[in-house]
């Protein structure tokens, strides 16, 4: 009996949280709290699911990730929210020759999209937003990733993720509902999942399962992604030479 | 003397159709899921005919027909009559002759000289004329050459008589009259030819029925009558004819030239209504394009299929490769996927495979380093992924010479005139733009802006806009715009 724990216990899958370990590589985020608590970064192939509404900041946090390794090889966006801005991929730091885009016309079609590419060799990072995703096809793409050294970047709503982020919703009547969605929600076999939630001129970073290291709530960082009018506005406030303010824009 | 070598293809529609069906037959055995197989194909002991509405005859018939008192030559009732299941086939003269440039093609490798012969004299005779005593040299000797043509004839899997003589004319009477035999001595040759009957000769009927009224009714007797008897009872054509048939005069016959581009054509043995049960004969054609492609060491990046309906009109379906290919398994999957969601309009008779332009194997271009694989790599992906989901899913977005923020990038993938020397940059372009600007609806705060923005001058409608970044509850970043009419617009997204 104990003879064949220990054999168990050498299995290379099996991790246990006092080791402290690492050997796969991963790729800094440049957020000093956040690599912390990710031990490192991003894991550099694998699914990674970000669940965040669109707009907070969420590709722009991934801004070292997608742009500073495997530059020869392709960044694709499969059924992006809207038409990519090739100067913002610039400011970015991509090239657009670096760059392809895929439009499906619906999940399914996204997620072969997804996995040709992962599987295609050609792809660094596939960048693929879709609305639900179960285990089996998280799987899927998991492995794809994992065996062609690449890395997928999974963008979902954040509905239902809702209870998990430490927003309690009002009405208690649809708890088990929602943490049976969170469970099955939350078991997708993946290299991380995290939650976003944009604060103003910060984002709060939920990391809901990592692979290899605990789950941490609320690491908040520091993250302006956009310009702003904050030079004006503390000219303005600074202002003693004349008394009267011509506009005022916030 | 000149040495032709006859090949009448008696049954070329029906052998058609006999391929296809095994073709067919073949990978549905190991298949259960499919049901209306009893419907679409045939059992192997179906008499079948082909039936020449024309002339109201059958004018091709299996053994299993025959064996029902089926006849060449029957009308369509009597054949009905005497076997009321008989499956009969159209018989075409154009699909005729296509099969018959396919065979044609087939043995162009392996003989110069070959007249196609089914429109000379149409009495769906079809027969191909191939010329033999140039090619002994080469072959060493006249068994060798044969073995290679009747090979070849084998592999196309047809039924035919043949013969040989010393024109085409001579040859074709010999092999009408089912000699099946390789003469290539002139004795030899006459002996056979003098034992047929005038009536396979393509002497007209008057002709003929006058000559069978002094008497002549086989080729021996005729050929012994001297010319200048003949010459002045009959007109010039029949002379003309009656020299050639005895080997006097040089054939005056367009050979065959292989068309540039490549062309297979299949008659389909049933009605096809679903494009995977197309598969197997595309594949079939599959194969005949990569032997091509590689006999003469060539890949091709665009093929065509058409597909033939009886009434609508033949559809074409273009398939490209972003890298040049020439194997099956590399053109049978795009096939596969981009027909997945292809509805036809009606049930499929027939499928041709066209390629036009090919490339060469360039030896010189290949490197080991690994940018080459990647470069495959990516090449292959975007020929699967348009495969799939249609030429104009993918995309790489370019910059473009506009200001404005709808103007400012372009996604034909091939933008190559866009050198990018102008490229407008900006800091405040959002990741994403919509289609079309929506109307502000929910409470936000200005972080940015305003920045105004005209339109071009050279622009039909002239725009003026005032644009803002804009911060909703939930933190998300929009593009928006004051229009002047001062309505609230929002067009993009900051992720």
């Amino acid at each position: 009996m104990n003879k064949s724990l220990s054999v168990l216990n050498n299995h290379p899958h099996i991790w246990r949280a006092r080791d402290q370990k690492q050997s796969e590589a991963k790729f800094s985020l440049g957020f000093p709290r956040l690599d912390k608590a990710l031990n490192g970064g991003v894991a550099s192939i694998g699914l990674v699911r970000i669940s965040s509404l669109t707009g907070v900041g969420e590709l722009t946090l991934f801004k070292r990730v997608i742009c500073q390794h495997r530059t020869h090889k392709l960044v694709v966006f499969i059924n992006p929210p809207g038409l990519l801005q090739s100067p913002w991929l610039e400011n970015l730091g991509l090239k657009a020759q670096q760059v392809l885009v895929v439009k499906t016309r619906s999940e399914q079609e996204s997620l072969w999209a997804a996995e040709q590419c992962l599987k295609s060799t050609a792809c660094h990072c596939v960048v693929l937003w879709s609305n639900a995703v179960n285990p089996k096809e998280a799987r899927r793409l998991q492995v794809a990733a994992t065996h062609n050294d690449a890395l997928c970047l999974l963008y979902t709503p954040p509905q239902q993720q809702a209870s998990q982020l430490g927003y309690p919703k009002a009405d208690m009547g649809s708890d088990s509902q929602a943490n049976l969605s969170n469970e099955s929600g939350s078991a997708l076999p993946i290299a991380l999942d995290i939650a976003l939630k944009g604060k103003p001129h910060a984002l709060a970073v939920n990391i809901r399962k990592q692979r290899h290291g605990w789950p941490k709530d609320n690491i908040v960082i520091s993250h302006r992604w956009t310009p702003d009018n904050h030079a004006i506005k503390w000219a303005m406030a600074h202002n003693t030479l004349s008394d009267q303010a011509l506009h005022s824009v916030n | 003397m000149m040495l032709w070598a006859y090949i009448y293809c008696y049954q070329l529609t029906l052998d058609s159709y006999i391929k296809a069906a095994k073709t067919k037959r073949a990978p549905r055995q190991g298949s259960r899921g499919e049901s209306n197989g009893s419907s679409s194909s045939l059992p192997s002991n179906t008499p079948i005919a082909v039936y020449c509405s024309k002339t109201n005859k059958i004018t091709q018939c299996n053994d299993i027909a025959k064996k029902e008192g089926i006849e060449i030559g029957h009308g369509l009732a009597q054949a009905a009559a005497l076997c009321p299941y008989v499956h009969i086939l159209p018989f075409s003269e154009e699909v005729e002759r296509h099969m018959l440039t396919q065979l044609a093609h087939r043995l162009y490798p392996l003989a110069s000289d070959i007249v196609l012969d089914n429109h000379m004299h149409s009495n769906s005779v079809s027969g191909l004329a191939v010329r033999l005593d140039n090619l002994t040299h080469y072959y060493g000797g006249h068994a060798p050459l044969w073995k290679t043509l009747t090979q070849a004839l084998a592999e196309a899997d047809i039924r035919y008589h043949f013969a040989s003589a010393w024109t085409i004319e001579a040859a074709k009477v010999l092999a009408l009259h089912k000699l099946n035999t390789y003469l290539h001595t002139p004795d030899d040759v006459k002996k056979a030819l003098s034992t047929c009957p005038l009536s396979i000769t393509a002497l007209s009927p008057k002709v003929t029925d006058s000559l069978a009224r002094v008497g002549i009714t086989r080729v021996q007797q005729l050929l012994a009558m001297p010319v200048q008897e003949l010459g002045r009872r009959f007109d010039n054509n029949t002379i003309i004819y009656l020299t050639s048939l005895r080997g006097e005069t040089f054939p005056r016959v367009t050979l065959f030239r292989p068309l540039e581009h490549f062309d297979n054509f299949i008659l389909l043995p049933f009605d096809i209504e679903n494009t995977q049960h197309l598969t197997p004969f595309v594949t079939q054609q599959f194969e005949h394009l990569s032997h091509y492609l590689r006999a003469r060491n060539l890949y091709t990046s665009s093929i065509s299929v058409h597909i033939h309906f009886r009434e609508a009109p033949v559809m074409d379906i273009n398939i490209r490769s972003a890298l040049p290919q020439s194997s099956v398994e590399s053109w049978l999957p795009l096939f596969s996927l981009r027909t997945e969601n292809l509805v036809l309009p009606e049930p499929a008779t027939a499928i041709a495979l066209t390629c036009q332009q090919f490339e060469e194997i360039d030896t010189q271009n290949g490197d080991f380093f690994s940018d080459r694989f990647n470069d495959i790599a990516q090449k292959q992906l975007v020929g699967r992924l348009n495969a799939k989901l249609g030429d104009n899913s993918t995309f790489q977005p370019h910059a473009a010479d506009s200001h404005q923020f709808e103007y400012m990038t372009v996604t034909e993938s091939s933008a190559g005139h866009c050198t990018g020397n102008y490229a407008y940059s900006s800091d405040i372009t959002p990741t994403f733009t919509f289609d079309v600007p929506k109307p502000l609806i929910q409470a936000t705060q200005i972080c940015f802006g305003p920045v105004r923005l005209h339109s071009e001058w050279w622009h039909d409608s002239p725009t003026k806009r005032d644009y803002f970044i804009a911060q909703t509850e939930q933190c998300v970043r929009l593009l928006v715009f004051k229009d002047e009419e001062s309505s609230w617009w929002v067009q993009g997204l900051f992720c």
